[in-house]
């Protein structure tokens, strides 16, 4: 008879590539500190302050509903970090601390727990949370009140208050480059452009976020920019402003490529991120919100699960 | 073990090994005392006459639990039936493992029951004596009154990675390839002879008489699915995906062998790699049991560690040490416990890598959700279950670990075990 020796039974294949959903997240962690940092430091400590709270308590969520569900916990995997990571960048640094939590719960559980955990939410848990804290508390987001005792070296007005409420005539001033370079107010990790370009570009070489939905998102915002500058130039700004402004950047590396809410086949993936790209730009400039990049993310994840069924046809026997 | 590039937009690319220069002579495995052989039939389904413990076993006979069964296996070395037992197999399939001490008795010589045959070579003796050999080669398409066989298939390239046996055959036996095919295109009266091998072999190839094809390095292109797909259909209309007989290069040359010397050719080449990763060419007899071949090479198994039987990506993790080298163990790959990577229970990210890699372009991730919900069915009528090939690509860049393949796999064997009794009940 063969001895008692236990080897390892396990099913094929016996190799992995290695990845794994932890190393994602760490690197989606460290591409959005690019921006986190520049963010901290143009606001102080009140902002380190929202983004370790924000990071806390969404972890702490997670545990605790993993608890009360008794499922094994998931925190190891990083997800909820990242997620109140997502949160932080959107909310002004002068967030009140009751809002940062509420807002995690609402990411973590509702956004993402009651679905089932990882991989089931149908909508980006940060934002998710973030609308329902700017519907239930509008004054919160109000960034030029919220941001009112800072002391800044460049005009500290929200820029799409501007554009909204006077026309594209009182944003020429603002230059490109001083956008891109975070010289204006808005979420603590939303500002600095060049960080955010560099982590998504990072991140989309790595191929930790889909680089499809990445690009057809900005292409999506520059042609509808476009297309509304030249029908109407003294109302509405061009194409740069938008892509530099509000949520825009951080919409298209880190918010409409969640995993779980975004399709996954190319051409899906191009009409998400164009509708995504263009719903924006109409909601800014048409709508009644000042910044349309969350409620364009949640259409667009709402619709996904008819764009992924659009899907190459599978080759061979089982047809 | 090949890790994600860097750059995670390029796709994984995982190559199969090639052996460019002559390869080293294989290292023999000789005076291997018990031999233990898989019969695919339980020891209760036999029947009446059952085989014995303490029955002699020549050399090369074959080995059937009742005289009337079809399913049988081949002796590599003569002796006495030591052990008949029950042996479970993947999703409980049913063997018996019969084990022949050759230690025992005197020699009880060779069998000449296939030597009075091999005069007349016909497809029916081929299909009674061959099926065991090396290679493993199946003759059952022929006998399939619906499909007729339009054209052999002979495999030069090899399906796994890291193993090399198939153009083992096309580098240094070319020759026996070729009275192989001939062979097979007499008996079968099939004239339409391919033989498909890796692009670096293409010229070897050519003295084979047949058509030559190749597929490039790149898994899993030589997967007998996707050469039938790329190769083959787009010549010769869909029509000719149906009516297909693949066989290995080195079943071919068992075969052609076997009818020129009128002997059972048993050696099986194996390549074997140990914890260091060291990897070598062995020729072992059919029936060889693995510590047999460990012991060459001086490598101990400890708990946990794994031993693979078959290629990294298809191959079949072993509990015994005793587990013999069956007609088609191409590789033995023994993995320390430390490296053996867990799987988990996590849920799909949606992270879409598998779609990416999947070559016949399954929706994997939305496959998987059914799976593990246990809808089969609508699995396979709507999320393609039964297009897979079964390359094992998605589960090894799933980031969530999700043992992926195992899940299609249960899937499919459930689905066909129902559908199997449906048909006996109606
Ligand atoms: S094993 Fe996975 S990757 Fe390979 S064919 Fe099947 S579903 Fe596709
Ligand atoms: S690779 Fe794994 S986690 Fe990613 S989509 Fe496929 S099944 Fe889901």
């Amino acid at each position: 008879m063969h001895n008692t020796l236990k080897l390892t039974v396990s099913h094929a294949p016996f190799w992995h590539n290695g990845s794994r959903i932890s190393s994602k997240s760490s690197n989606i962690f460290l591409a959005s500190l690019l921006a986190v940092v520049p963010g901290c430091l143009q606001y102080g400590p009140a902002a380190v302050g929202v983004v370790t709270l924000s990071i806390a308590t969404a972890i702490l969520w997670e545990l605790a509903f993993n608890f009360i569900s008794r499922r094994p916990f998931s925190i190891g995997d990083g997800n909820a970090a990242v997620i109140g990571m997502m949160l932080a960048m959107m909310l002004p640094a002068t967030t009140p601390w009751w809002a940062v939590v509420t807002g995690t719960f609402f990411a973590v559980v509702i956004g993402k727990e009651i679905f089932g955990g990882i991989g089931a939410n149908p909508f980006n848990p940060a934002v998710l949370a973030v609308t329902i804290l700017m519907v239930s508390w509008s004054g919160l987001f109000d960034f030029n009140a919220a941001l009112l005792n800072y002391d800044f070296d460049f005009m500290a007005v929200y820029p799409l208050v501007l554009s909204k409420s006077f026309g594209a005539g009182a944003v020429d001033s603002l230059s490109l480059a001083d956008l891109l370079m975070g010289k204006q107010i808005g979420g603590i990790g939303a500002t600095f452009g060049l960080g955010l370009i560099v982590g998504g570009v990072y991140l989309m070489l790595r191929g930790y976020i889909r680089w499809e939905i990445s690009i057809a998102f900005l292409a999506g915002i520059l042609v509808a920019a476009l297309g509304f500058s030249v029908a109407n130039p003294t109302q509405y700004a061009g194409p740069g402003f938008h892509l530099f402004t509000g949520y825009t950047l951080l919409g298209a590396f880190f918010l409409a490529t969640e995993d779980a809410s975004s399709p996954v086949n190319f051409i899906p993936m191009i009409i998400y991120g164009l509708i995504g790209g263009i719903l924006t730009v109409m909601i800014r400039n048409i709508g009644v919100h000042i910044d349309g990049v969350l409620y364009a993310i949640l259409i667009i994840n709402l619709v996904n699960p008819l764009l992924d069924k659009i899907r190459p046809k599978a080759i061979g026997k089982g047809v | 073990m090949i890790k994600r590039s860097f750059f995670g937009l390029v796709k994984p690319k995982l190559h199969y090994e090639v052996i460019d220069e002559a390869p080293a002579e294989p290292v023999s495995i000789t005076g291997v005392k018990q031999t233990k052989l898989f019969i695919a039939q339980s020891p209760g389904q036999a029947g009446e006459e059952m085989l014995k413990v303490g029955d002699p076993v020549k050399a090369g006979q074959k080995i059937t639990l009742a005289p009337d069964a079809k399913a049988y296996a081949t002796a590599a070395a003569g002796g006495q039936i030591a052990e008949i037992s029950d042996f479970i197999g993947l999703l409980g399939k049913k063997y018996t493992m019969v084990t022949i001490d050759g230690s025992a008795g005197g020699d009880p010589g060779e069998d000449d029951a296939f030597k009075a045959l091999s005069q007349s070579p016909s497809l029916e003796n081929a299909a009674a004596y061959l099926a065991g050999l090396p290679g493993k080669p199946d003759f059952t398409p022929f006998f399939d009154k619906e499909k007729k066989v339009k054209a052999i298939v002979v495999c030069g390239a090899d399906r796994d990675l890291l193993t090399t046996t198939n153009q083992y055959f096309v580098r240094n036996n070319i020759i026996a390839i070729k009275t192989g095919i001939d062979l097979l295109c007499r008996i079968t009266g099939i004239s339409n002879a391919i033989l498909v091998v890796p692009q670096h072999l293409e010229q070897v190839a050519g003295s084979s008489g047949a058509i030559v094809k190749t597929v490039d390095s790149e898994y899993p292109s030589a997967h007998p699915e996707l050469i039938m797909q790329h190769l083959l259909a787009a010549d010769e209309g869909k029509s000719a995906a149906a009516g297909i007989a693949f066989f290995s290069a080195e079943a071919v040359c068992a075969i052609g062998a076997a009818y020129s010397t009128g002997k059972l050719p048993m050696e099986k080449i194996i390549t074997v790699i140990t914890k260091d990763g060291n990897q070598r060419l062995v020729s072992a007899p059919i029936g060889t049991p693995l510590q047999s071949i460990l012991s060459e090479f001086g490598e101990t198994l400890n708990e946990g560690d794994r031993v693979i039987f078959g290629g990294p990506m298809t191959g079949v993790s072993v509990f015994r040490t005793d587990h013999p080298v069956t007609p088609d163990t191409d590789a033995i790959i023994v993995q320390d416990a430390g490296d053996v990577m867990e799987r988990t229970d996590t849920a799909c990210t949606n992270c879409g890598e598998c779609i990416r890699v999947c070559p016949v372009n399954i929706q994997v991730n939305m496959l998987i959700r059914l799976l593990e919900a246990g809808e089969y069915e609508t699995a396979a009528d709507q999320y393609d279950l039964f297009s897979c090939i079964e390359c094992g690509l998605c589960t090894y860049v799933c980031e969530s670990r999700i043992p992926v393949f195992q899940h299609i796999k249960l899937a499919k064997h459930t689905l066909e075990s129902m559908k199997a009794a449906e048909e006996t009940n109606a």
